[in-house]
């Protein structure tokens, strides 16, 4: 038990130093690789945890999200590497004092609510796998099939979205391509 | 064991307020999105820690988190289509020069 306490407090720890480096390192790259750390550790604590499906699936999810990220952040930023030092932030004060807020309002609950009885042991993880199998293909299916019609339905959205609109101009027909400025 | 669910919860907790306060202090659109994500992994980190603790013979627990997993990515994959459109018709995804959302 003190084994998987040091474990997920080390894990959680280092998803909350990693968190906190996105928003203090000026390079935007290391921000993605750092949130991308965050999100490890966060599937590490999930593991320590004995919850070895959910572990595994956050790691893989976010190694790939993040990796998608750090590209977007070179192709957009103006100053992907820093080292400009360019200000980017806004509002510090404010969002300071509702981060520290929501944060203490969160873990105030935590520490003063009533949780009730503990359970020790946990299912195995073959057992957890099966069972959770069992759940989305039975009582939770509507949900999990709106989840991937979810996931369907953004990505047709952002492709959408994304592409340049074409219009067919009256001049023979040509197609242009539409820009706002 | 109610430590190590307690170490959980603070944990949840402390990352829910640094996504707090990225989501409102970062001008650029993408990193926004950095802070809805540890939000959304605060989020992530309490439903799991309330399975595994409280409930883990209800695996609805279990599917709550892959609820908030296909959040996290539908929110990127939006949030990217957001930003190509907004780069391509304006040159930048800061959200300080975006008065309105109109492409």
């Amino acid at each position: 038990m003190y084994a998987q306490a040091f474990f997920v407090a080390v894990f959680g720890l280092a998803a909350i130093g990693f968190g906190v480096v996105v928003f203090r390192t000026s390079s935007m790259v290391r921000s993605a690789l750092a949130l991308l750390f965050s999100q490890t550790a966060v599937g590490c604590m999930f593991l320590a945890m004995q919850t070895e499906f959910l572990g595994v699936l956050q790691i893989m999810m976010m190694a790939t999200e993040m990796s998608i990220m750090a590209i977007f952040m070179v192709m957009f930023m103006m100053d992907p590497g820093g080292l400009g030092g360019m200000e980017m932030t806004h509002q510090k004060r404010f969002s300071i004092s509702a981060g520290v807020v929501a944060g203490g309002a969160a873990i105030a609950v935590a520490l003063l609510a009533d949780w009730g009885p503990v359970t020790v042991e946990a299912p195995d993880a073959e057992m957890q796998t099966r069972a959770l199998g069992i759940e989305l293909l039975g009582r939770s299916m509507l949900i999990f099939e709106t989840a991937g019609i979810t996931i369907l339905t953004a990505m047709i959205a952002a492709t959408a979205v994304a592409i340049p609109v074409y219009t067919l101009s009256g001049n023979g027909g040509t197609e242009t391509k539409e820009t706002s400025e | 064991m109610t430590l190590i669910l307690i170490l959980a919860l603070v944990t949840g907790a402390i990352l829910f307020g640094v996504g707090v306060y990225g989501a409102l202090s970062q001008t650029n659109l993408v990193m926004i999105m950095m802070g809805v994500e540890l939000i959304l992994a605060g989020a992530l980190v309490n439903l799991v820690a309330f399975w595994r603790f409280l409930h883990p013979e209800s695996y609805s627990g279990q599917m709550f988190a892959l609820v908030v997993m296909t959040v996290m990515a539908v929110e990127m994959a939006v949030g990217f289509g957001v930003a190509i459109a907004r780069f391509r018709a304006r040159g930048s995804v800061e959200m300080e020069e975006a008065g309105d959302l109109k492409g």
